[in-house]
């Protein structure tokens, strides 16, 4: 049986799966035995509902630091810091290109 | 040669990367670096050629947006190594990013193949990848970037938007408010990361509505405040639709802003004809006609 991340996967690689209404895009995933949560995320637009399959996790996206010119940004106490990862935080996300 | 990722590199702002890339000969070291985009959509945008890039790397390290499409990339290759674990809410992004750098170089002049997985475009607003490859170069290793497409490239789509018909300005929120930017209301104005515009410590993950209102007040310069604006937002699973809201710019204070979302303005003036190189124009033309080459 196809799971939820194959699907996706064909989702987004399908002209007709990718921009199919989501009552069309279901009756397929219905035919094909598709996860309770990948169908209610289809139908109602939220994908908030794979959380079910995956969980939950925050994920922070900014990965710009271009707010200053190089050579010119503010001095940190944190700059000799270790690469000991730090527990991951919750919080919003920004966007990149 | 070796270059210290912790310290910034002295180059003028404005300079491009000063060591292209060059073919691997017999000296090249064994180590390696590409640097790909994954593109915004899972499963749509990924390229055979960075899809490749990750299939042959020894070690993959994510710097995704999006926790199943990090799940995905997980399916592509037995050593993902998310980044996600790097940032701290009052830690400098900046030291999030040179620590990124190392991680990838130590593996690179480990004689690895490392491969640096980047939603988007790996070199769109994102100062890592420019500066591992940099890296990289600098110290004698075969260091490659493979472009993806961005969220400028899907906004462009999603809001029938065509940057060559008036022009279209970019930049960094928080640094269009910082500096003295010269802001061109002919054409469209694409504003990133306005959920954070103000931050000046680079450690802060959102900034509130008074820090909006900084920036409504700056772009009433040149826009009347019930410009509509566009508050938009890529699709990042395949089961998604772009987010398109419109608003007053008078209101973009008051909404509720994602830090994922980038705000756009279209033009509120028209273009004004520079009658002067216009005329100019014309004389070569009639030059040329006259059969004088100009």
């Amino acid at each position: 049986m196809t799971d939820t991340m194959d699907w996706l996967e064909a989702i987004g690689q399908d002209a007709t799966l990718r921009h199919a209404p989501a009552d069309e895009l279901n009756s397929t995933l219905e035919a094909a035995e598709a996860s309770e949560a990948l169908m209610a995320a289809v139908a109602s637009g939220d994908s908030s509902w794979l959380a079910q399959e995956f969980g939950k996790r925050v994920m922070h996206v900014t990965q710009s630091s271009q707010t200053f010119p190089e050579g010119d940004e503010p001095e940190r106490e944190d700059e000799g810091e270790p690469l000991d990862p730090a527990e991951p935080q919750k919080g919003a996300a920004s966007p990149k290109g | 040669m070796s270059l210290d990722v912790r310290r910034p590199l002295k180059l003028p702002y404005y300079q491009a990367m000063t060591n292209p890339e060059t073919q691997p000969t017999k000296a090249t070291p064994r180590g390696s670096l590409a640097c790909v985009g994954l593109g915004m959509t899972l499963g749509s945008h990924l390229t055979p050629l960075a899809r490749s890039h990750i299939a042959q790397a020894d070690v993959v390290f994510a710097g995704l947006s999006d926790g199943i499409v990090e799940m995905w990339l997980q399916r592509m290759h037995p050593d993902v190594r998310s980044l996600q674990s790097y940032y701290q809410e009052g830690k400098s992004r900046l030291t999030t990013y040179r620590q990124w750098v190392e991680l990838m170089m130590a593996e690179v002049r480990a004689g690895k193949r490392v491969c640096g997985v980047f939603y988007g475009h790996p070199g769109i607003f994102a100062w890592a990848p420019h500066k591992v490859i940099e890296a990289a170069r600098a110290e004698g290793y075969a260091a490659h970037m493979e472009p993806g497409i961005s969220a400028e490239d899907c906004l462009y789509a999603d809001l029938g938007i065509d940057p060559g018909r008036f022009g279209c300005q970019h930049f960094e929120a928080s640094q269009l408010l910082l500096f003295e930017r010269r802001i061109d209301p002919t054409g469209y104005l694409v504003l990133w990361q306005v959920g954070l515009v103000g931050d000046r410590s680079l450690a802060r993950f959102q900034t509130g509505p008074a820090y909006r209102q900084v920036l409504v007040e700056l772009l009433s310069e040149h826009y009347p405040l019930d410009h509509e604006v566009i508050v938009y937002r890529a699709a990042t699973l395949p089961i998604q639709q772009p987010g398109i809201r419109r608003v007053a710019l008078r209101d973009l204070p008051n909404i509720e802003l994602p830090a994922e979302e980038t705000v756009i303005l279209p033009p509120a003036e028209t273009l004004k004809p520079n009658l002067a190189i216009q005329a100019r124009l014309a004389a070569l033309d009639a030059q040329e006609k006259a059969g004088m080459p100009a």
